[in-house]
């Protein structure tokens, strides 16, 4: 064990810090403290040019191997980045599932042609990626998607048929990873493929769906003989479901170390809050605030400890991983309701018309998300005990 | 000792709540929200004509001189719907404090209110924001140690927007002309009352809240599948809505202990509200996260409408006293010299 940076590490620490600067200014300025949980339709367009940006300090992917294209920064540099990062309260990115999913799983899961096609655009923060997993009838139950696709031998290739909801940026991205059945009549997750799919076709609508905060970030998307090409199906045919899976391990591992920080600036805006309007002298809120803190530190000092000694060497996590998602998601909820207790009968009232509502509120709402997306509580309780405990499985279906 | 209602009561009750759920949909709020006052006329005769706005007022001023035990099931009613006409603010609050007010004021404004012609509202310092102001004909004002009556002529409004989009907001400024109604220790005795009023409105407001919630939820699960199954089949779903009902079940109590100890006028009302809206706010907080939880997705979406009571919730419970003011008179009260706790305490 040992608890602290290298000199290098903080070397590394004054190169991000000192980057992001110089560059986090001017146009880019007003991106500050955006496009974070509850926020993400903010300044999208703004934000992808923040992408490039980035891309130019070669500051994307920096936890991506150095031989597709990443800075290959070993677990304690990917720390220091995502810290400096939220620091400097750089904008929420955009780039995030390419980078953080479908980057680690073509590396994992794709063929060279499938790297060389779509790292690219990842890296240079030019191409932007959704998932397309759930559907109206697949949402804990995944593995009961119906979206179809099939081989089409006279154009030699996929069209895909059905629909996917709650995904989140369709509307801002050019590819998504679709998965769909490739074996009619399979049921459950066995026949399964994983596609890569272009969103700019004919093929493929967007709707928008209206969230609880009043604004649109996850929409419906509608497949209607959408093509994807013969080369852009991850895996095997009926063999999906491994990829869907190793991506979901990504998805709850070292990706998430972004999301962490930004939980550290919530946390010191609530106690900045608490000291200039008061409520830090109200003892109930102290220590509810002593609590909020202790756990923070608690999931900080743990992600470090699961990957640090991760099982896998590639950036996903396995076991660990179930407690952490429950842990982050119901810490973060309490944190929404901790913070509308410090703002007081203040919390009621929004900044501006129309649904207007200031950084905190939009938390308070955002956080009721936490809960459900990647996995609901329930769903995670059930794997802890199942998977982790080995515990006697729930008399339900598939997953 | 008879902690039930009477039939009179309940049939009553029943047929508010017909008239209410037939009238006040899901969809007549949202059209309601795209309106500029929020408010619709209309609704407020119809109410009028049941009787609803005379319902604390005295049968001599052509109400039906009805009192809190016997509107606190409506409040309910007017939660369920998330009604967004200042019905309950008008009924618990404005026409008690005007009947405490007497005189002229009463004999003026009470049969205008009754016939539905006219709104008053009330303004507290512990509110910030005055509900309503817009729409009302005359405002009664806490400033400083003072009440005022106010016309809307004397008056300047500035909207505030609440994350309930149906709840009107108005910080208030009022001239120096307008009439002070009560002042000294006559007026922290009104003012004291009303707050009270306005919690127990609110309190049975988010008792109705939560369970339209609940109903909601159990519906919604029922329909859901998902592994084959209702959802609602699942245990740690049920466990979820077993935890609201209960919450919920028991904060009702203290709420109608709260509505009689007002009604009779007893001193300890100020600590029975206290209970009952800390009681009903806290279940209508959980039934608000545990029923978003058991949607899942929808519930994270305006279209689907959990959220219409989800918000109106939240507000409630931050208004006429958050959770922490009203923790903190029961404490005062416990820690009070030779407070009255015991045994034999069970009603004082
Ligand atoms: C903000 C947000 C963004 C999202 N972004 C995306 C995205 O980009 N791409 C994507 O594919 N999906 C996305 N999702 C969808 C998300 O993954 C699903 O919402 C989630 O998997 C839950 O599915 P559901 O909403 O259908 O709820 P359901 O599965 O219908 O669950 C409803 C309730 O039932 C409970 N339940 C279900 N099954 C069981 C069981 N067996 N035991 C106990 N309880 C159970 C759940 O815990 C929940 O409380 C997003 C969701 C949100 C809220």
């Amino acid at each position: 064990m040992k608890l602290s940076f290298s000199a290098e590490d903080e070397q590394f620490r004054q190169e991000v810090a000192s980057w992001l600067r110089d560059n986090l200014s001017g146009e880019f300025e007003k991106l500050k403290g955006r496009g974070g949980p509850g926020d993400e339709h903010s300044f999208p367009q703004e934000r992808k040019v923040w992408e490039q940006k980035l891309a130019q300090g070669k500051w994307t992917c920096v936890g991506w191997p150095q031989a597709y294209g990443g800075r290959g920064c070993s677990i304690e540099q990917q720390v220091i980045f995502f810290e400096e990062y939220a620091r400097a309260r750089a904008p929420g990115r955009m780039g995030h599932i390419g980078e953080g999913l479908t980057g680690p799983t073509l590396i994992a899961y794709g063929t060279q042609a499938q790297r060389d096609k779509y790292l690219p655009g990842i890296l240079d923060g030019t191409q932007f990626w959704c998932q397309g997993y759930s559907e109206p009838g697949a949402g804990s139950d995944l593995a009961n998607v119906k979206t179809r696709a099939a081989f089409d031998q006279a154009s030699g290739k996929w069209r895909i048929n059905g629909q996917k909801v709650w995904t989140s940026l369709a509307h801002e991205s050019d590819y998504c990873f679709v998965i769909a059945r490739t074996d009619p009549g399979s049921v459950g997750h066995k026949g399964l493929g994983f596609f890569l799919v272009e969103m700019d076709q004919p093929g493929i609508q967007v709707r928008p769906i209206e969230q609880i905060t009043g604004t649109s970030e996850f929409n419906e998307v509608f497949f209607d003989d959408a093509e994807c090409s013969s080369e852009d199906i991850v895996g095997e045919p009926g063999e999906g479901w491994k990829v869907a899976m190793g991506l979901l391990g990504f998805e709850r591992g070292v990706s998430t170390l972004g999301q962490q920080m930004l939980f550290q600036n919530e946390f010191d805006e609530v106690v900045r809050l608490a000291r200039s309007n008061g409520a830090a002298s109200d003892p109930v809120i102290r220590q509810r605030i002593a609590r909020a803190h202790t756990e923070l530190k608690i999931m900080r000092y743990n992600s470090m400890r699961m990957l640090s000694g991760q099982s896998t060497g590639d950036g996903s996590l396995q076991k660990e991983a179930l407690i952490y998602k429950l842990f982050w998601a119901t810490w973060h909820r309490s944190l929404g309701e901790l913070a509308m207790d410090v703002m007081g009968p203040e919390c009621e009232i929004l900044d501006a018309p129309p649904y207007a509502l200031n950084r905190l509120q939009s938390m308070y709402l955002f956080v009721r998300a936490d809960t459900i997306y990647g996995g609901t509580n329930q769903i995670q309780r059930n794997i802890i005990a199942e998977r982790g405990l080995g515990m006697p499985k729930e008399p339900r279906g598939t997953l | 000792m008879d902690f039930t209602f009477t039939e009179d009561q309940l049939l009553f009750q029943e047929s508010v709540r017909d008239f209410l759920v037939n009238e006040i949909t899901p969809e007549r709020i949202r059209r309601s929200w795209e309106s500029d006052s929020g408010r619709d006329p209309e609704l407020w005769s119809q109410l009028a004509e049941l009787g609803l706005t005379g319902m604390t007022v005295p049968e001599a001023c052509g109400g039906l001189g009805m009192s809190e035990v016997d509107f606190v099931l409506l409040a309910q009613e007017c939660g369920y719907v998330a009604l967004p006409e200042p019905l309950v603010h008008s009924t618990l609050v404005s026409v008690p404090l005007l009947l405490e007010l007497g005189g002229e004021l009463a004999a003026q404004w009470l049969p205008l209110i009754a016939s539905g012609e006219a709104k008053v509202v009330v303004g507290l310092e512990q509110n910030h924001w005055v509900e309503d102001a817009h729409i009302a004909d005359l405002l009664l004002l806490q400033r400083g140690g003072n009440l005022v009556a106010a016309t809307p002529g004397e008056v300047n409004l500035r909207h505030n927007e609440s994350v309930d989009p149906s709840r009107k907001l108005f910080f208030v400024e009022v001239g120096a002309n307008a009439q002070v109604v009560a002042s000294g220790a006559t007026a922290s005795k009104l003012i004291e009352s009303a707050m009270n009023r306005g919690a127990l409105g609110a309190a049975a407001q988010a008792l109705g809240l939560a369970q339209r919630m609940v109903d909601l939820s159990v519906q919604y699960t029922s329909e859901r599948h998902q592994f084959g199954k209702a959802i609602g089949s699942f245990q740690a779903v049920k466990h979820h809505m077993a935890n609201v009902a209960v919450s919920l079940e028991y904060a009702k109590a203290p709420v109608y202990r709260a509505a009689y100890a007002i009604a009779h006028a007893q001193d300890i009302a100020w600590h029975a509200v206290s209970h009952g809206k800390f009681a009903a706010c806290e279940a209508a907080n959980l039934a608000a996260k545990n029923c978003i939880q058991v949607h899942g997705a929808m519930g994270y979406t305006w279209e689907v409408d959990l959220h219409i009571f989800m918000k109106k919730a939240w507000a409630l419970a931050n208004t006429w006293g958050d959770a922490g003011f009203h923790k903190a008179r029961i404490a005062q009260r416990i820690f009070a010299p030779g407070a009255a706790l015991g045994a034999d305490a069970t009603f004082a």
